[in-house]
């Protein structure tokens, strides 16, 4: 006999039980949303950092610099002996008016300050940026163009992007634990508050099971109350977070210029799904925890 | 159908509530059972309700065995069986037409037939006119008629009062007597687990006497002591 329970009775049950419990229904979504928006915190700062890594080059790019005073022939020379090596995929050829063009445009208004430098003054070398595909490879390129005569330095900034590589472990090392125990606590407060809804209504619940009510007719209203209260506290969290990464997209950090921020319409849907698929699971996970003698029989 | 067979009850605590307790009780029977409190009464209902599990013997029931019964197939079970207290359990906060058909939505009747079935169980009970007031509102006979209308809504074959006439005054207890009889009348076995002796008497049914966890008497007719 296929049974047709009515779908709209039961998650009516769940909406009634949660007016019913106000307070602890609050107290659920509140901890449940703290913690998203700290778990959100957290890997929106590792996917900028990220993206900040891309952006600056730091990763599998090393910078030589070349001796003054080179001819035209002795830096094209170079230039041939860079690409000659192996792994290398790019060799840039930045010449020292270049480099000044950059500064200039960097400084802004005060640019007009680097103006005496020009011709002649300039006191900056002719730089190679040189990309290479296999980081393991990093050290031995370097030692090559270490070796390459009319080269006097190699800046190679995998230093940098190991020491930010290790910051964003430890980032996400605290993370991890702030989200376990968050979530912990979350899972605590639903349980309690589911708990107290079939405490409510636990004489239904009695009349139910000697009626032979199935049980998933008895706890899928709970079920779903702890549903509600993933997805109340996924929205608000993501609304939350959302303002408060517009506020700081607008305000914070636009006067450095070295860091970019990720447009939040690039990383909506990761952090709404994330939500919503952490709001829900923790949800239906603090209910069945409370619910484990009933679902038996 | 219900066939106790050498039915023993050791609670975790160490109480023998049932010590070899064996009856029959053919389809369409009427039978009181009586005995003082601690006599195992409470300890038989569970055991039919699949509460609780023997510790040895066997219960069948309609042909199933209980003993064996799994978990899962307890809820399928008990919508054999119709169950009234003595205290009504009903939802308070639910109209007489809400709590017969509660009964009905929580093993997943079409609302269709649910509309069609509750006034007319209601009927049956003699509280057609009743069916929009709440619990609070009715005398202890008349919410007594609203739990056996909600123990027949999924039309059970079986029908278990546990003392069904302990909160209410001697008129309606007739009443309500009567309405289980009118039930037996419509092929339904009748259990009755009361000590009102007069209401035994009067009916002159099947009475089986329990005592101290035993069977100490089964036989038709009124008188137990």
């Amino acid at each position: 006999m296929k049974k047709r329970y009515s779908l709209t009775y039961l998650i009516g049950e769940s909406f009634k039980s949660l007016w019913r419990n106000g307070v602890m229904s609050l107290a659920s979504v509140t901890v449940l949303m703290s913690c998203l928006i700290v778990i959100g915190g957290f890997v929106l700062i590792i996917f900028n950092i990220n993206a900040n890594v891309k952006n600056l080059g730091l990763m599998n790019e090393m910078v030589a610099f070349v001796d003054y005073k080179l001819t035209d022939e002795e830096i094209e020379s170079i230039k041939t002996q860079i690409n000659e090596l192996d792994d290398v995929v790019e060799v840039i050829h930045v010449t020292k008016d270049e480099a000044l063009e950059g500064l200039k445009e960097n400084a802004g208004e005060f640019g007009d300050a680097y103006a005496e430098l020009e011709g002649d003054e300039n006191p900056l070398p002719d730089t190679f940026h040189v990309k290479y595909d296999d980081p393991s490879q990093a050290s031995t390129i370097k030692y090559q163009l270490d070796h390459i005569e009319g080269i006097y330095k190699v800046n190679n900034r995998m230093q940098v992007a190991k020491t930010i590589d290790s910051i964003k472990n430890s980032i996400s090392l605290v993370g991890i634990w702030f989200l376990g125990i968050l979530l912990l606590v979350s899972i605590f407060v639903i349980v309690n508050t589911i708990k107290l809804a079939v405490f409510a209504r636990r004489s239904e619940i009695e009349i139910m099971r000697y009626i032979g009510a199935s049980g998933w007719f008895i706890t899928l209203p709970f079920i779903f109350e702890g549903i509600i209260i993933g997805l109340l506290s996924s929205g608000v969290a993501y609304l939350i977070v959302w303002l408060i990464y517009r506020y700081i997209e607008t305000n914070g950090m636009s006067g450095i210029d070295m860091i970019t921020i990720l447009p939040f319409s690039e990383i909506n849907t990761v952090v709404l799904a994330g939500f919503v698929i952490i709001g829900v699971l923790t949800g239906i996970i603090g209910s069945c925890a409370s619910l484990r003698k009933y679902l038996k029989a | 159908m219900i066939d106790f067979k050498n039915v023993k009850k050791v609670y975790s605590n160490g109480v023998v509530a049932l010590g070899g307790v064996d009856f029959h009780v053919d389809d369409g029977e009427f039978v009181f059972i009586v005995g003082h409190s601690g006599a195992g009464k409470s300890t038989l209902m569970k055991l039919l309700l699949r509460e609780e599990i023997v510790t040895s013997g066997q219960v069948f029931v309609n042909n199933h065995d209980l003993t064996k019964m799994r978990n899962y197939k307890v809820p399928r079970y008990r919508r054999e069986l119709g169950v009234v207290f003595q205290d009504f359990r009903l939802l308070p906060n639910k109209t007489v037409y809400e709590n017969v058909a509660f009964a009905m939505r929580a093993v997943g009747t079409p609302a269709k037939k649910i509309r069609k079935r509750v006034p007319a169980i209601l009927s049956t009970v003699n509280l057609y006119d009743k069916f929009d007031c709440f619990p609070s509102e009715l005398s202890g006979g008349e919410k007594q008629r609203v739990a056996l209308a909600r123990a027949l809504a999924n039309n059970p074959k079986i029908i278990i009062a546990d003392e069904p006439t302990g909160n209410i005054d001697p008129h309606m207890s007739m009443e309500i007597m009567n309405l289980l009889m009118k039930i037996n009348r419509l092929d339904k076995t009748v259990i009755v687990v009361t000590h009102d002796q007069k209401l035994v008497d009067y009916f002159q049914k099947r009475v089986i006497t329990l005592s101290d966890g035993k069977v100490v008497d089964d036989h038709v007719g009124g008188m137990f002591e």
